[in-house]
């Protein structure tokens, strides 16, 4: 019994990390309409620009997370700007394909300007033990879950009462209508790619923490997609429990059944999703099918 | 361009080509081909080799992306499964070549079958993203069933012998996989004439009036599928026996993308632009090295530090400046060329 809490407990844990990066694909595909592949490339280059900050300054934890969080805010800003805009309007190919060259070239470019080992991020917190109960679970890992928690909230407020929140809803519901109303569509897309990339940062920092720092850290990414296709894809606050549920089924399946299921447990939940219900549990839009 | 000249019977309007001088300039290009292997030094001799088996998947993912408009990010699995498919029966159960170079086609195919499935009832994105899962499942299939595929160890594969011919040197193997790619080309531009063909690019440029056209989409989407997985597979099994040996270290994921790099910068959705892509492509890291070789000893100590980084951040950068300043892909330049060529010093 106590097993199973555990491998639900920290399911849950890694499973706030993939929804932490669920979260932003869905805000990005929500406002934009596009997935973006990049994803899980711009946590793992937050989590390496925080392991380059730590060794600037040790000593200096919050220094270290607010120098992060700002690169981030740089990083979504120029993606949007320099690669994104300049493909508004083209199609869903082409969209697509500069997300994954774009992902290509972020993964590639960290392995050249670092170097493909994995190294451990130490800024001196979250490595405390925090008992609930029984069970022991990492300052670490805890804050992933708070702050997933947070963001829910944050994003369900931010949706629901403020001005920018309710502009990207009628971007997403409807861009030509939106922009005839005064909306700046552009400002809306800058706005989201900034979001989910400080969210991003915010998820790579945690995995950090919780593992290290290291180019497999795009994985992370990769399985962020199952979470997002099980929430629904233009779903935020789906996206984040469903990054929860696919982490705790992860690992029931690599306790209990093999570790090499583990690593594919989420893209089987993908393909029988996609079968059995392709806009996700709590997705919207119903996928056209011919 | 060569005005005045009218077409009066269908199969004339669907000629692969009816220019005499096409006719000929390909036929010999065909037998330089055959025979360079034989003039040219091992080194060059291996980027030929990998022009010709890089162009036959590249060809197998045109069938599907370029011809049907079905977003793969999974085909380095089929090249995974017809690699795996051939090395398997030839190398461990001493059956002959013949019939695993079947299996590599037929493995894959159904295989491609079952990817398919999803693609009935998603489009675009959706697609990708299950195709992108489908690869990793592959790669942990083949890691799993160790019994059969010695795991991440990886299979020996030896040159083959087929019908009492030795393909066991590399200018022998390099007619073949030129002989492959021929075929494939050919069958390739021919299903563009035939009734396969034009449903398969109806289906991409519009579903729904296809439909209504009396087009059984499932149906076309699934043999699209089908003989993509199918040729995808052949390469595959080609690859494997040129590198000699077949492990899942040798087919990384980012083939994929290497693949789908081929056919933007080549121009979607035409056979010939696959080809000049896919010699781009292979080419352009050898270029960019000699490129970094003028800079000096230590840039090119660089590179040969991070080659396959530089080659990743390379295919990148070409995808996303291929989509955005020419769309229309080398085969566009090339008609730009051309035009420019007869009508010069007219504009038009």
């Amino acid at each position: 019994m106590q097993y199973l809490v555990d491998q639900i407990v920290s399911g849950i844990a890694v499973g706030a990390i993939y929804g932490l990066i669920a979260m932003g694909l869905a805000l990005i595909y929500k406002s934009t309409g596009l997935a973006n592949f990049a994803q899980g490339e711009m946590a793992m280059l937050i989590a390496y620009i925080a392991w380059t900050l730590a060794g600037l300054m040790p000593g200096h934890p919050w220094l270290v997370v607010g120098g992060a969080l700002v690169a981030s805010v740089v990083l979504g800003l120029a993606i949007e700007r320099l690669i994104m805009r300049p493909m508004l309007g083209e199609p869903v190919f082409a969209t697509v394909m500069v997300t994954i060259a774009l992902a290509v070239i972020l993964r590639a470019g960290a392995m050249l300007i670092w170097d493909p080992y994995p190294h451990a991020l130490d800024i001196g917190i979250g490595r405390g033990v925090v008992m609930l109960g029984a069970t022991g679970l990492r300052e670490a890992q805890l804050a992933a879950i708070l702050t997933l928690m947070a963001a829910l909230a944050g994003f369900w407020a931010f949706f629901r009462y403020s001005r920018i929140g309710k502009a990207m809803r009628a971007v997403a519901a409807d861009s030509r209508a939106a922009q005839l109303m005064g909306i700046s569509a552009a400002r809306i897309h800058a706005i989201a790619w900034t979001a989910s990339a400080v969210i991003a940062g915010l998820a790579g920092i945690f995995f950090a923490l919780l593992y290290d720092v290291s180019p497999n850290l795009y994985h992370v990414g990769l399985k962020s997609f199952p979470a997002t296709i099980l929430g629904g894809l233009d779903s935020v606050l789906g996206s984040g429990f469903g990054g929860v549920l696919i982490g705790v089924a992860e690992n029931l399946a690599g306790g209990y059944l093999a570790s090499s299921i583990k690593e594919i447990a989420g893209f089987i939940v993908i393909i029988a999703v996609l079968m059995i219900r392709p806009f996700g549990l709590f997705g919207e839009r119903d996928i056209e099918r011919v | 361009m060569r005005s005045g000249h009218f077409k009066e019977s269908i199969p004339g309007l669907i000629m692969l080509s009816d220019s005499v001088p096409v006719w000929v300039w390909s036929g010999l290009l065909l037998v330089a081909l055959a025979l360079a292997p034989y003039a040219m030094n091992a080194y060059a001799l291996s980027f030929l080799i990998l022009i010709l088996i890089t162009g036959t998947g590249a060809l197998g993912l045109h069938v599907l992306t370029g011809c049907t408009g079905l977003i793969s990010l999974g085909h380095v699995g089929f090249l995974l499964l017809g690699a795996y498919a051939y090395a398997v029966p030839v190398a461990k159960f001493g059956l002959p070549p013949l019939l695993g170079f079947f299996f590599a086609g037929a493995v894959p195919a159904l295989a491609g079958l079952v990817v398919g499935l999803p693609s009935l009832r998603l489009k675009g994105l959706y697609l990708a993203i299950t195709t992108l899962a489908f690869a990793f499942i592959i790669s942990h299939l083949i890691i799993e069933m160790s019994w059969l595929t010695d795991g991440t160890r990886g299979i020996t594969v030896p040159r083959p012998r087929l019908l009492g011919l030795d393909f066991d040197s590399d200018a022998r193997f390099a007619n073949l996989c030129l002989l492959v790619a021929v075929l494939t080309l050919f069958a390739v531009l021919n299903l563009g004439r035939s009734r396969v063909g034009r449903a398969l690019i109806a289906v991409r440029d519009n579903d729904i009036a296809a439909r209504a056209m009396g087009i059984n989409l499932e149906a076309y989407k699934l043999k699209a599928f089908l003989t993509s997985a199918f040729v995808t597979g052949i390469a595959g099994a080609l690859f494997g026996i040129y590198l000699s040996f077949v492990s899942i270290e040798g087919f990384p994921f980012l083939m994929s993308i290497e693949a789908l790099a081929i056919l933007i910068v080549g121009g979607l959705g035409s056979a010939l632009g696959t080809v000049l892509g896919t010699v781009f492509i292979v080419l352009l890291p050898e270029a960019s090295r000699i490129a970094f070789g003028l800079l000096g000893s230590q840039a090119e100590r660089l590179f040969s530090l991070g080659a396959h980084e530089i080659r990743s951040v390379l295919y990148g950068v070409v995808i996303i400046l291929f989509l955005r300043f020419e769309p229309r892909g080398l085969l566009g330049l090339w008609h730009d060329v051309r035009r420019l060529w007869v009508n010069w010093p007219l504009r038009y």
